[in-house]
């Protein structure tokens, strides 16, 4: 049979196995007719297989049945067939009275007329009302049916027959069926049956026609397969895990059986604030048992070893073992009603409300310049430090616009209203969000594969920050762009900014579509969580902490307002109308295509016959479809669109995925996601899953109200009134952008083990004037930019330095590295290279390329060089600050890569005069000294050697 | 300022607890680069064998296979086996090749590895390694970081920010991506910093064109180079008497004088015309299939002997998914005479007692037939490293593998237990060396923790 633990069947019934094709018995008996002989079986190689036909005598008869080597009586038995009924032989009641043909799993063989129903499973299809459908029952007054018989197509029938409560004595009262499934749906049968009584031995089974069934009715079976899991059945690798069952007929209930046992035996110790373990707490129960595996869990076998009640009390007694078992054993129901979930009591700062605070009053009034400055002060007078003098005017301009355009002032003196009109502050700030975003253009782990479709989010975050667009719908774009009603006028942007979740990193060879579709779920969740609520959840994936107030079940709920989308190139609206009939047909040829490479590939017995990579399937593409299918990929690539996260169930609008190109994509099946189902994963792992969970922000935070568009709602919470952590989280950021460190320092960390604010009144003040002035964040830039806190000197003082050795009270600027990108860009300009051209697709690093480094292709792990050696952002994981670290290589690039050499040469042919230069690159003119020097190098060792020393200076590097 | 008036002040200001956390973000530098016990070894190569060697054809033989060949996989066994995509249960397939004893320890080795047989009283061979991720660029950030994120510190990147390097002139962490041609792009899991400051990641070399960037550009003496980093030093010491105590800054200056350094002493370590004929010849540079391992192997060793700390040795092309012989045969003729080489070498040299090499891929086989194509799938259930020098107990094998090779046995270890044992060699504890990431106190072995794989060490 299929495999070696599959179900035996003696050797009556032999050869229905895998693949086609034919002999029917027509022609084994007209041989066996004459007087020449054939011995017992045919020898055969792999490309054969069995098929029965089957024709209807318009009466009940039984054409085939076979026992199996020994009575079944375990506690599951899965059954499979491939059924053809050809299109011919259907009738309906509307011109004949339909059909029936069934097979049935019985203790006893009977004979050629006997009926195998009442009590026994039929698995096969029937007549119901005016269709011809795929059917299960126990006896013909309790069918139950799953979709319409065709004529055109082979089905895969897949049963399943179990106990609900296990024992060789105790009946098969649960019927499943699966039409066609999918190796995913074993918890999702199609339909159920259910009888009280019923045959608790399977030792025969067999096909039976009925009066329906016509004698000119060609039904062929074949591949006839009996099994003990779904794995096995399915041709799947065996799993050593139990798989929960698909319907839980539960016998335990929860309040009538379990909270008596638990109040009596267990609260004593184990319930309330000040216990160490709890039990009355659903997600702490949860730490501490395996859903659906009793024998894995900690609480079980605690009580079964008698550990537990301790010592001094008596164990459980058997009867109340045997609830709790069967309670783990069908899922761990609870009702909230009866032990409610606690909502965590918090007083951790991060979570109480924003409260605007009084501006506090300080004395050295002829500082202050913005309302920052009070707060900053206030802090400095209280432990006696002087803030350095004002920076001079050239230095300021200088900070200025390395801090905002990261390039070099050149031209008028500028100042920030001015600076942050310049288009190149967007390509300036984009960088420090597409960080936190882990945003790139290739898919991350072994293929890394490009997505070339990906630029578009980095635009739109380019012209989101020089429209200066309210965070608050920044933030909304980006969490439910697709859910949302485009913006006037711009019909995609909202789309487009979904590439914040999109940009998640996962494998593109992973075969376990559900290890790849967790994967990005992760990803999503907790880049969504730090980037926007300064929460991090990963450890919450695999466990509750009783002193952290975000759960287990908190995080999969996160994750459940996800799971109906998925990344993909999704066409954008001037496109779609065109696209998707293309899209739609090349769909065809490759589904077409698959089909067969998987027939062939059965046929050949091959393992996983279902497992064959997109590129094969392309290869393997007819000659008829081979050159249509060329030109629809040609074709389908131009049509504009952009690597998007897409929910089609939720969606504004319908669109288009089209074609990926990776190793194992993503299916793209939207039914699939539809009715995608979320469950707590145990350790994260997707072979272990928990019960089912609904999207919901962390309880810490209040009541959910998700609704049907759940992103949607998600965004409002998170830029709701009440949301304690979003604008805090931002205005910390644009500060720590700033100033090269947050209010709090770990700025994508606010909870519990991050730190605490340096000016926890001057972070709240910014998140109020955030709120209140609509989320304007250039209201909170312009704040920062004017205040005499930021235009400080660099100014050292031994007297500040011993009250404050740190500068944690901003006592003076902190001169800090220019990134990486900056680096670069600001030698293109100063050597009059630079192309100031924004958008588009990017540029590969061919090391030819002037553009700003924004534009060069971000290959995730695969940086441009230079944007390695100055700590880029590998897009791996958010990057929420970019270190700065201080490496040999770093001068052997800026010295003798030939980059820097031709910008060297560039600028000697540029510049007269050395003193020109130097203006040019530090934003000042050289000391009289300075000058000396430089132009005495110049006369030694040329212009070009000099220009080099001044690309390789601090000063030149650094924000002043 | 004193210790004591640091914390008067953060009492005062309140901050102490935001204060501390900003100390660890801006620390760049550990002052206690002390090992936490005496090592045994001072450096590290570790030659990834990338694609992933089935076990049961190199040093974990398996003679029931090839009374089981054609056979499924027996259930006792197939039980046992973790559920995996392409975990093949039917259809066990013999190994083409013969093992057979080698040295005193009577150890037995594939006959794909004669020259490496030789010194298999080296070795320590760990047939019991395991883990659950069998798709290759994941399971390579597993197999050297332990977890497939890709977002942790290369071993290599830790035993800098743990020990430092001896050598200031060369990087401290050198990587030779050799044969990348087939489906399995390097990882930087192999050399990258993760969650570390950049400056510990580890610097990817081409083995013919040395380190980027140190030679010196056309035209440009040595002379003026010396008054270019003459003038720059004085400039930017001025800039930083301006702004005053900025140890980055300071830090800047000093890197001019390292790089210099390495500029010169960088294309020294590729001259590696200047090792004898013999030496040249015994690694296999005249033959085209070792010609670029063997060059990898001798330079690993020329930068052993010039103190540099961990050195990643990449060799891609074992993925052999069909025609198992075939593949196999032509890495071995790729990797044995070179590493056997390498091997000789250290040890005639007496570098083997301060250098530890690792052998080893990211997952091992499945004993059974992918399809019909004579060749293996992925397999992490069971896999084969083996360490040798660096204080290693050769002449032995650790781990049980079940008859076929499938599922570990007895004394199981994960990856990190390996890198425990790795950093262990150069004296580091690796649940005592800690990073604070962002509030997060980070080990080596991260939250599931590792530990030294007894019996290893002499």
């Amino acid at each position: 049979m299929h495999d070696d633990s599959a179900i035996q069947i003696s050797s009556r019934f032999r050869c229905v196995q895998t693949c086609l094709f034919a002999f029917s018995l027509v022609i084994a008996s007209s041989v066996s007719a004459e007087d020449v002989r054939l011995q017992n079986s045919w020898k055969k190689n792999a490309f054969v297989s069995e098929i029965w036909e089957i024709n209807g005598t318009d009466s009940r008869n039984n054409p085939l049945r076979r026992q199996l080597e020994s009575p079944f009586t375990g506690d599951e038995l899965f059954v499979r067939y491939r059924i053809h009924y050809a299109a011919e032989s259907l009738d309906t009641p509307a011109d004949d009275e339909g059909e029936f043909f069934v097979l049935w799993l019985d203790q006893a063989e009977g004979n050629d007329g006997s009926t195998h129903s009442g009590n026994v499973p039929n698995v096969g299809l029937h007549v119901d009302g005016e269709q011809n459908r795929f059917m299960i029952r126990f006896s013909s007054a309790s069918q139950k049916f799953a979709g319409e018989v065709t004529g055109r197509k082979e089905r895969l029938l897949v049963a399943r027959l179990w106990k609900s409560r296990p024992g060789a004595q105790l009946p098969f009262d649960q019927l499943d069926l699966w039409v066609d499934p999918s190796p995913e749906e074993l918890r999702r049968p199609h339909v159920s049956a259910a009888s009280p009584k019923a045959i608790s031995v399977v030792n025969w089974i067999g096909f039976s026609t009925g009066a329906k069934t016509e004698v000119e009715d060609r039904i062929r079976v074949r591949d006839l397969a009996l099994a003990t899991s779904w794995n096995r059945i399915m041709g799947l690798p065996s799993e050593t895990t139990p798989t929960p069952p698909g319907k839980i007929v539960r016998t335990v209930d929860f309040d009538a059986h379990v909270v008596p046992i638990l109040k009596d035996r267990c609260f004593g110790c184990h319930a309330g604030e000040d216990a160490e373990i709890r039990l009355d707490v659903y997600d702490e129960v949860l730490n501490r048992t395996v859903p659906f595996q009793a024998s894995a869990s900690t609480l079980i076998q605690a009580i079964e070893s008698g550990k537990m009640p301790p010592d001094e009390e008596p164990s459980l007694d058997a009867d109340q073992q045997k609830v709790l078992r069967a309670w783990v054993n069908e899922g761990v129901t609870w009702n909230e009603a009866t032990l409610p979930t606690p909502v965590p009591d918090s007083d951790h700062w991060a979570f109480q409300p924003i409260v605007r605070p009084d501006i506090p009053v300080v004395t050295g009034k002829d500082w202050i310049r913005t309302p920052v400055d009070h707060f900053i002060a206030a802090e400095q007078e209280r432990i006696g430090i002087e803030p350095a003098p004002e920076a001079s005017p050239s230095v300021l301009t200088r900070r200025w616009s390395l801090d905002l355009l990261g390039l070099p002032v050149s031209g008028d003196a500028a100042d920030p209203e001015s600076l942050m009109d310049d288009a190149a502050f967007g390509v300036r700030w984009a960088r420090h969000w597409l960080d936190v975003a882990r945003w790139a253009e290739s898919n991350g782990h072994q293929h890394n594969r490009f997505r070339p479709a990906a630029w578009r989010y980095r635009d739109w975050v380019v012209d989101a920050f020089n429209n200066n667009m309210p965070f608050d719908e920044f933030l909304r774009a980006q969490i439910a762009g697709d859910e949302l009603a485009p913006a006037t006028g711009d019909p995609d942007g909202r789309l487009i900014a979904t590439g914040f979740l999109s940009a998640a990193r996962y494998s593109g060879n992973e075969l376990d579509k559900r290890i790849q579709r967790n994967d990005i779920l992760v990803d999503v969740v907790n880049t969504t969580a730090s980037a926007f609520l300064g929460l991090t959840l990963e450890c919450a994936q695999c466990h509750s902490h009783k002193f952290d107030p975000i759960s287990m079940r908190d995080y999969y709920r996160m994750q459940a307002f996800f799971a109906g989308g998925q990344p993909g190139n999704v066409s954008l609206s001037e496109a779609e109308a065109s696209a998707r009939p293309l899209a739609d047909q090349r769909q065809a040829i490759f589904d077409q295509t698959y089909a067969r490479l998987v027939r062939v590939r059965e046929r050949r017995g091959l393992p996983n016959a279902s497992l064959v990579t997109p590129s094969t399937v392309i290869k393997g593409i007819s000659s008829a479809d081979r050159g249509r299918f060329g030109t629809l990929e040609r074709e389908l690539k131009l049509f504009p669109q952009t690597w998007a996260f897409y929910a089609p169930s939720t969606a504004r609008h319908a669109r288009t995925v089209l074609p990926q190109e990776m190793r194992w994509p993503l299916p793209n099946a939207p039914r699939t996601l539809e009715d995608v189902e979320c469950r707590l994963l145990l350790r994260g792992d997707v072979n272990a899953p928990g019960p089912q969970v609904y999207p919901g922000w962390p309880r810490v935070f209040g009541d959910s109200q998700p609704g049907t568009h759940p992103r949607t709602a998600l965004a409002d919470w998170m830029t709701g009134a009440n949301n304690p952590l979003t604008a805090r989280v931002w205005v910390n950021r644009i500060w720590q952008w700033h100033f090269g460190r947050g209010l709090v320092s770990t700025s994508s960390d606010f909870g519990t083990q991050g730190a605490k604010p340096s000016h926890p009144r001057l972070l709240d003040f910014l998140a109020s004037e955030l709120i209140s002035h609509n989320w304007d964040s250039r209201h909170i830039h312009l704040l920062i930019l004017n205040s005499a806190t930021y235009r400080q000197s660099s100014q050292f003082s031994k007297h500040n330095e011993e009250r404050d050795p740190d500068n944690l009270t901003w006592w003076r600027w902190e001169p800090r590295r220019l990134e990486a990108e900056a680096v670069r860009d600001c030698i293109l300009a100063v050597s009059g290279q630079l192309d100031r051209k924004r958008g588009g697709p990017s540029e590969t690093d061919s090391g030819k390329s002037v553009r700003r480094s924004l534009y060069l292709r971000q290959h995730r792990e695969r940086l441009p060089e230079q944007q390695n050696l100055f700590d880029g952002s590998n897009a791996v994981v958010s990057c929420t600050l970019r270190r700065v670290s201080t490496s040999p290589l770093q001068p052997l690039w800026l010295m003798n890569s030939s980059f820097t050499q031709t910008a060297a040469q560039k600028m000697a042919d540029r510049f007269e005069k050395v003193n020109e230069a130097f203006l040019e690159c530090l934003g000042r003119q050289p000391t009289l000294e300075e000058s000396d020097l430089l132009s005495e190098h110049t006369m030694n060792h040329g212009a070009a050697s000099t220009m080099l020393i001044l690309l390789n200076t601090s000063e030149f590097l650094y924000i002043p | 300022m004193t210790e004591l008036n640091r914390r008067t002040f953060q009492a005062a200001s309140g901050l102490g607890a935001a204060s501390i956390a900003l100390q660890s973000l801006l620390a760049d530098e550990r002052s206690d680069r002390r090992p936490h016990h005496a090592a045994t070894a001072r450096s590290v190569i570790f030659l990834f064998m990338s694609g992933g060697p089935s076990q049961v054809d190199t040093f974990d033989p398996k003679p029931a296979l090839a009374e089981l060949a054609g056979k499924d996989v027996p259930e006792s066994i197939a039980r046992n086996v973790p559920p995996i995509k392409r975990a093949g249960l039917k259809n066990l397939m013999a190994s083409p090749w013969k093992f057979s004893q080698h040295g005193d320890c009577g150890q037995p080795v594939s006959e794909l590895f004669p020259e490496v047989a030789k010194h298999v009283d080296d070795l320590c061979v760990i047939r019991s390694m395991s883990h659950r991720n069998p798709v290759h660029g994941p399971a390579e950030c597993v197999a050297l970081t332990g977890t497939s994120a890709a977002d942790r510190p290369s071993l290599g990147a830790w035993s800098l920010y743990g020990l430092g390097t001896p050598n200031s002139e060369l990087p401290g962490l050198l990587a030779m991506n050799l044969h990348t041609d087939g489906m399995q792009h390097p990882q930087a899991a192999g050399w990258g910093a993760g969650f570390l400051p950049s400056k510990y990641q580890g610097t990817v070399i081409d083995p013919v064109k040395g380190i980027r960037h140190t030679s010196m550009p056309s035209g440009i003496s040595v002379q003026q180079r010396t008054a270019e980093l003459d003038l720059l030093k004085q400039l930017n010491q001025r800039h930083l008497a301006r702004v005053q105590d900025h140890s980055e800054l300071a830090a800047r200056i000093e890197s001019y004088q390292t790089a210099f350094a390495m500029q010169t002493s960088a294309p020294e370590l590729f001259e590696i015309n200047t090792e004898s004929a013999s030496v040249q010849q015994a690694y296999g540079l005249d033959r085209p299939e070792t010609a670029l391992t063997g060059r990898g192997c001798l330079l690993a060793r020329r930068m052993v002997e010039r103190g540099v700390r961990f050195v990643q040795v990449r060799v891609g092309g074992w993925d052999a998914h069909g025609n198992l012989k075939g593949n196999h045969q032509k890495m071995a003729d790729r990797t044995d005479g070179p590493v056997a080489a390498l091997l000789a070498d250290l040890k005639q040299s007496g570098l083997l007692e301060s250098t530890l090499v690792v052998w080893g891929g990211e997952f091992g086989r499945t004993p059974t037939m992918e399809g019909l194509g004579n060749g293996r799938d992925h397999s992490p259930a069971a896999y084969t490293v083996w360490l040798a020098g660096g204080g290693v107990q050769g002449g032995q094998a650790i781990g049980h593998t079940d008859d076929i090779g499938y599922t570990v046995m007895d004394h199981p270890y994960r990856p990190q237990d390996l890198h425990a044992t790795i950093l262990h060699a150069t004296g580091i504890d690796a649940k005592q060396l800690t990073y604070d990431h962002h509030g997060l106190i980070e080990t080596p072995v991260g939250v599931t923790g590792g530990n030294v794989i007894p019996g290893v060490f002499a």
